[in-house]
């Protein structure tokens, strides 16, 4: 099971689990239609898609609803902290929510009870706080952008809104070495996907691979489009890959399914997702060598 | 399927601090925050952060626009919020503004807001990982940037306190035509 937990921003959304199903510009999950905007949902969305094109089981999706006030984010990980053992996920990718270093700590400590390790796979405000806990090591992949990646080098910052001037304002040239700055400090992952104007794929402080092309800056000011490659990593990690080609294909993919939307400032996530398909039949087999699993199931 | 609501077992670990100057104001206010549900607890600052009375109120600095408009709507007095790691760098300032033409983006630290020149209508939100961001996206995308709910009025987190920001600098920037 590939497993994706975050919170929506749906005021009173009760703890939801299930396997997910597309609607357009809409998730479902159990009952619940949650709008494919920024965030957990574009994330999912991501990922479902992916698993569709590769005749996979569809991703679980566990959310929440909760705008901020954390109510909802502090029920999600309690939840994952009791059940993940038996849920027994072969990927887990944890996304919004709010930072808690506490129950970060208790939910790694689940995850290292659980038979089989998932994968581990971290975004948005997961990441915040397991950095800030110091258990970055206990994952196998972040997903930062550049203004995150500065946070995960910056030692004393909690949150990204903290970081030292001078790491913020280095420009993405500097990606690599912000990044060595975190392994160095133990603050990240065995493999970082650094989103931007260049992708980066660093492991253990080594730049694997960067992807530039093709080159779609409006990509940056649509929100949601982070999110995306994250679940494309998911995806194609729970269909086998290994991390870093999971995370050289999402790159790529995100790209071009920007170049096909003709992305703008003003197109809208769910836009890029619609793309996937068209976009993995045209390169997926000579991208990563896998040509049809259509049928196969990988839980 | 949908569960029942767990009890919750909060697990204090704060990464900020509120600095009062008299004690009776600190547990004033940590009655406030508890009360509406933040986790929170007294304990003693470290000399280096202290500016009044020797207790203060560790929170999670995430939420610390939700915790000053709580304690300024209860009128709690306080003196500041501070990183609890002593090392931590001040809230960032920097904005950047990126011109795509038709539209402008303006990035606050983790945040962008990008809107259409033309007609001040924001069309898109980014960046940013606390749970009050896809909320404040639905809540400011397709609305004209001068009729936008102030972000720090309906957010909760240093996410949307970076989003104020660049709100702000949007309204400045769309009042003088739109480019830096």
């Amino acid at each position: 099971m590939m497993l994706i937990a975050g919170t929506v921003p749906i005021q009173g959304l009760p703890l939801t689990m299930g396997k997910v199903t597309d609607e357009g510009d809409a998730i479902v999950i159990g009952d619940r239609r949650i709008p494919c905007t920024q965030g957990t949902a574009a994330m999912i969305s991501a990922a479902l898609v992916t698993t569709a094109c590769l005749g996979l089981d569809p991703p679980h999706g566990l959310v929440v609803g909760d705008i901020g006030e954390g109510k909802g984010s502090r029920e999600l990980y309690q939840y994952l902290i009791d059940h993940v053992e038996r849920l027994a996920p072969k990927v887990l990718a944890l996304h919004y929510w709010l930072p808690d270093m506490g129950q970060t700590r208790e939910l790694c400590r689940a995850v290292d009870r659980c038979r089989q390790r998932p994968v581990m796979i971290a975004d948005a405000a997961s990441m915040y706080s397991a950095k800030a806990a110091g258990l970055a090591g206990a994952f196998d992949v972040f997903t930062p952008d550049a203004t995150e990646v500065a946070f995960l080098a910056d030692a004393e910052a909690t949150h990204p809104a903290h970081v030292a001037r001078h790491l913020f304002e280095t420009d993405a040239a500097h990606v690599p070495e912000l990044a060595r700055a975190a392994y160095r400090n133990g603050d990240a992952a065995r493999l970082l996907l650094v989103k931007g104007a260049v992708d980066h794929i660093i492991r253990d402080g080594d730049v694997l691979a960067t992807v530039k092309e093709p080159d779609v800056p409006a990509l940056e000011a649509i929100g949601g489009t982070g999110d995306t490659i994250t679940g494309l990593v998911a995806a194609l990690t729970h269909c086998g890959l290994e991390p870093h080609e999971a995370a050289i294909i999402a790159g790529r993919a995100n790209r071009v399914a920007g170049q096909h939307t003709r992305a703008t400032p003003a197109t809208r996530v769910w836009q890029v997702i619609r793309e996937f398909p068209a976009v993995f039949r045209e390169h997926l087999c000579s991208w990563s060598g896998v040509c049809s699993v259509k049928g196969e199931n990988h839980d | 399927m949908a569960f029942m609501q767990r009890k919750q077992k909060p697990q204090p670990e704060g990464t900020g601090l509120v600095l009062f100057q008299e004690v009776q104001q600190a547990m004033h206010a940590e009655k406030v925050l508890r009360a509406a549900g933040h986790v929170v607890r007294l304990v003693a600052p470290p000399p280096e952060l202290r500016k009044g009375c020797d207790l203060a109120v560790e929170i999670n600095l995430t939420e610390q626009p939700a915790i000053e408009r709580l304690l300024r709507e209860k009128d709690a007095a306080w003196i500041s919020v501070a990183p609890q790691r002593v090392g931590t760098a001040p809230l960032l300032d920097v904005v950047k503004v990126t011109d795509f033409g038709q539209w402008t983006m303006v990035r606050a630290g983790n945040m962008k807001i990008t809107y259409d020149k033309a007609t001040g209508i924001i069309v898109n939100v980014s960046g940013g990982g606390c749970p009050d961001i896809p909320y404040l996206y639905a809540q400011l995308v397709d609305r004209p940037l001068a009729e936008a709910p102030r972000p720090t009025e309906i957010g909760f987190t240093l996410c949307a306190l970076n989003l104020e920001r660049a709100l702000a600098e949007c309204l400045a920037l769309h009042a003088k035509g739109g480019t830096p």
